[in-house]
């Protein structure tokens, strides 16, 4: 039915974009056929989100053309990308929080839907379009993060588009939402709408796409047909270098107890009680939303405790605030970043110095050499990608600014360091650094606990894996001899034995 | 839900609609001691005296909003109600209150201009502004307090609806119902919500953002010197110092009301009940004989009362989720 031009919807050529300090984007060229999902793959700081907010306004490219569904496109708004049939859902959350999730999904078309009554109705259906049950009317900052990113996901099926960009919209959501978003995109697909699906975690890049393009440091390396690519060759291409294994070397020092939990209580808890040995990477797996967070959060004094003891060498302590943990050597990197983290406008290495200030003082006085010097050396070894230790956070890739955040916690020298969701949408090559710091803390008689919705990170890292249900522990495997399923099936609470620990 | 007990239901929904409830508890309060509290004439007087700030606040309601604050309303106020005196001797009187309401338009968009096409701080721009508008004022009345000839045009903002019904009142509440309108029912009126709540993203979403927060100044300044003209005409007089407290005294209001500072969060009905809780108040403790400077201090008290239930607010709900 479509002729040979027609065929394509997008065309980039030579497109150049240069920030203060980097050149983020060199030379760019893609293509994008109609009804095909194109899929970008790269590195932190690739150069990918801002290739895509070239197509969606929110940049003006440098040099290049640009052609959307036949015609080319020198300089467009948001708004213009909208009308033009181009829809985004950006990397960073993009939704008011103050606002309901329908007022979200028609952010800006009030009066095109016919007010409040019709906002309302047309989100329902666009939220019943991909299988979601949230109210229309639940402001967005009462949503969990997954469920946000289905709102997104929600607003961005919304525009009559001809080409959704999806710049990593699965780093948060559920099984579940998983399975719904590979249905809508499947369907678009068939509908000949194209998607151009930017993710970290390649099992899925395999499984939606059709495409894959490549990049890195800002320089598209390859496009090629998904069949044509092995996983392994994939990542090297990625990080320019050949990688034989994704996971270093489980640790092998096991020792005494560290950390004793008993029977704790929170609202969202029921009799919580395990062992943190030293030297010990501990996992914990379970759905979103089962508890685990919540777990951390009680250990780490976020939540009020209601009963149970916490014991550290063989003591009881009291932790009744973040402030108490951090004195007991207990730190923790939080799955929502953005909230709980980062200063934006802060430089790197104000945001990497802020939680050790303390020792920073000579005779009163901030040594800003050794600030530098300390920043410096996370740069390094997370391969933080940024101009300088003074660029403000607030300009560097997604995946970068989660960099910063572990390299603060990293910099504490924890006894105890919680990781929730660490490598989240962070490349293949930094992951294997943040599993190397890790594996570093508990070699050092540290312990780290875990958690993770990457299963295959949590069985390759952890000595010890707890599963999470309901508010409860309901299992404890060895990850060496347990198999997926298995603690899969105890993580969903499906388990037909069903021996309580 | 299941397991929240109906007490707990009742303190989220007093937390909630605080401002709502002071007033009753007050509007009980006032049921014991025998005053003239309850009188259809001293209510409807209470009215009348708070309606002119009402009607600055529903302006302002939109700037703080939309993320912004205006510092400069009482300095709308002030020029509207000499704009109007001063031209009415040479001008019939309709077009007199015109040129004095639209004054406040060509101060919003002054205001507006500089703090969103050249993104500077508002509260800086708006503080400058009052400051220069004060001066203007005092030169034009020569620090005078100034007075209409004849008595049309007191009539306006003393005259009754069928004698009991203050006129101030009616139009208040019509001001009030346009406002309402365009926040819940128009585009525009969203966008502020979205605006406020978050400016890039609002941005992303293709709003025009910088004309619509630009256009909550000019509301802004239209309402206040609009209700500049009605106070000149109730008092038959303009002066530079009218407008000494008005925002201080609105921005409390409109914010004890359960409109947000940071934007995003809030309505004009919410700034409506803001200002009555201190209108009540005020005219309770007159009742009551209470000293003038000890009413100064419960006000104060009240007002960080009722935003420290904010932050309870807040807090609960973060664990709740
Ligand atoms: N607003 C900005 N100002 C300055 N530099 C920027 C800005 N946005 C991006 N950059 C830089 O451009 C480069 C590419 O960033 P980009 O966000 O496109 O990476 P990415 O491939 O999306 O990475 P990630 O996987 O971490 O999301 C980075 O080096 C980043 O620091
Ligand atoms: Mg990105």
């Amino acid at each position: 039915m479509a002729n040979k031009e027609n065929d394509i919807i997008l065309t980039m050529t030579g497109v150049v974009k240069t920030f203060p300090g980097v050149k983020a984007l060199d030379d760019v060229s893609i293509q994008v056929r109609r009804g095909s999902v194109h899929g970008i793959v790269g590195e932190n700081g690739a150069g990918k989100s801002t290739l895509m907010k070239i197509l969606s306004g929110v940049y003006t490219k440098d040099k290049g053309t640009i052609i959307f569904d036949g015609e080319t496109i020198e300089t467009t708004t948001p708004h213009q990308a909208m009308q033009r049939g181009l829809s985004i859902i950006y990397q960073e959350l993009n939704l008011v929080n103050t606002m309901t999730a329908g007022e979200n999904i028609y952010l800006g078309r009030f009066s095109e839907v016919n007010g409040m009554k019709g906002t309302h109705q047309k989100a329902r259906e666009a939220l019943d379009r991909i299988g979601s049950d949230i109210d229309t009317w639940t402001l967005v900052q009462d949503l969990s993060v997954s469920r946000k990113q289905m709102v997104e996901i929600a607003k961005a099926l919304s525009f009559d588009s001809k080409l959704i960009i999806m710049d990593e919209p699965s780093s948060s959501l559920t099984q579940d939402e998983m399975k719904a978003l590979a249905k809508i995109i499947n369907q678009l697909r068939s509908e000949g709408i194209s998607v151009i699906y930017i993710s970290h975690k390649l099992d899925e890049i395999f499984d939606f796409c059709d495409t894959v393009t490549v990049m890195r440091d800002g320089k598209v390396i390859d496009t090629r047909p998904v069949e044509e690519f092995t996983r392994m060759d994939m990542i090297s291409m990625m990080v320019g270098r050949s990688i034989e294994k994704e996971f270093p070397e489980r640790p092998r020092k096991v020792s005494t107890p560290l950390m004793e939990v008993e029977g704790i209580k929170t609202k969202k808890l029921h009799d919580i009680s395990f062992t943190l040995n030293k030297g010990e990477i501990l996992g914990l797996v379970g759905l979103v939303g089962a508890g685990r967070t919540e777990i951390v959060r009680a250990l780490f004094g976020a939540d009020k405790i209601k009963a149970g003891t916490i014991k550290l060498d063989g003591e009881v302590v009291a932790i009744r605030n973040p402030r108490d943990a951090m004195k007991r050597g207990i730190s923790f990197v939080p799955e929502d970043r953005k909230q709980q983290g980062l200063i934006l406008p802060f430089s790197v290495e104000n945001n990497i110095s802020i939680a050790t200030l303390k020792n920073l003082y000579k005779f009163g006085i901030l040594d800003k050499n050794k600030e530098r010097q300390i920043a410096e050396k996370h740069i390094k070894t997370l391969k933080i990608k940024t101009p300088t230790a003074r660029t403000a956070v607030e300009s560097l890739s997604g995946g970068n600014q989660q960099k910063c955040i572990i390299g603060r916690w990293m910099e504490i020298q924890p006894r105890i360091l919680i990781m929730d969701e660490p490598t989240r949408g962070i490349d293949v090559g930094a992951k294997y650094e943040i599993y190397l710091l890790m594996k570093d803390i508990v070699e050092n008689g540290g312990s780290v606990i875990l958690i993770s919705s990457e299963l295959p990170e949590v069985l390759n890292m952890s000595n010890r894996v707890l599963t999470v249900c309901d508010g409860r522990i309901n299992g404890e495997f060895d990850p060496e001899k347990a198999s997926v399923d298995e603690i899969m099936a105890k993580a969903l609470g499906v388990s037909v034995e069903g021996a309580m620990a | 839900m299941k397991n929240k007990g109906l007490g707990k239901t009742i303190t989220t929904s007093i937390v909630k609609y605080k401002a709502f409830f002071a007033v009753l508890v007050m509007l009980l309060f006032m049921l014991f001691p025998r005053t003239n509290f309850y009188s259809v004439f001293n209510i409807l007087d209470m009215l009348n005296s708070a309606s002119i700030l009402m009607v600055v606040s529903f302006g302002l309601t939109l700037v703080i909003l939309a993320g912004g604050i205006d510092l400069s309303v009482g300095g709308s106020l002030v020029m509207g109600g000499i704009l109007t005196i001063l031209s009415m001797n040479v001008m019939p009187m309709w077009l007199a209150i015109l040129i004095g309401t639209l004054s406040g338009a060509v101060i919003g968009t002054i205001n507006g201009y500089i703090i969103v096409y050249h993104k500077t701080e508002p509260m800086i721009v708006t503080l400058g502004m009052s400051i220069i508008l004060t001066g203007i004022a005092q030169e034009l009345t020569d620090a005078h307090p100034i007075s209409a000839e004849g008595l049309s045009f007191m009539m306006i903002g003393n005259g009754r609806i069928f004698g009991t019904i203050p006129n101030l009142v009616v139009i208040m509440l019509v001001v009030f119902a346009v406002f309402y309108v365009i926040l819940r029912y128009t585009q525009f009126g969203r966008n502020l919500y979205a605006i406020g709540g978050d400016y890039e993203v609002a941005k992303y979403s293709g709003i025009n953002v910088r004309r619509e927060k630009a256009a909550t100044y000019v509301l802004a300044g239209m309402a206040a010197s609009f209700a500049g003209v009605l106070l000149s005409s109730k008092l038959n007089s303009a002066s530079s110092i009218y407008g000494d407290q008005t925002a201080l005294t609105v921005i409390s209001g409109i914010v004890v009301g359960g409109t947000s500072l940071a934007g995003g969060v809030g309505g004009v009905g919410r700034s409506l009940v803001g200002l009555l809780v201190f209108a009540i108040m005020e005219n309770a403790l007159n009742m009551l004989h209470v000293d003038a400077y000890i009413q100064q201090v419960i006000r104060g008290i009240v007002i960080v009362a009722i935003l420290a239930l904010d932050s309870y607010d807040r807090k609960r709900r973060r664990e709740d989720v």
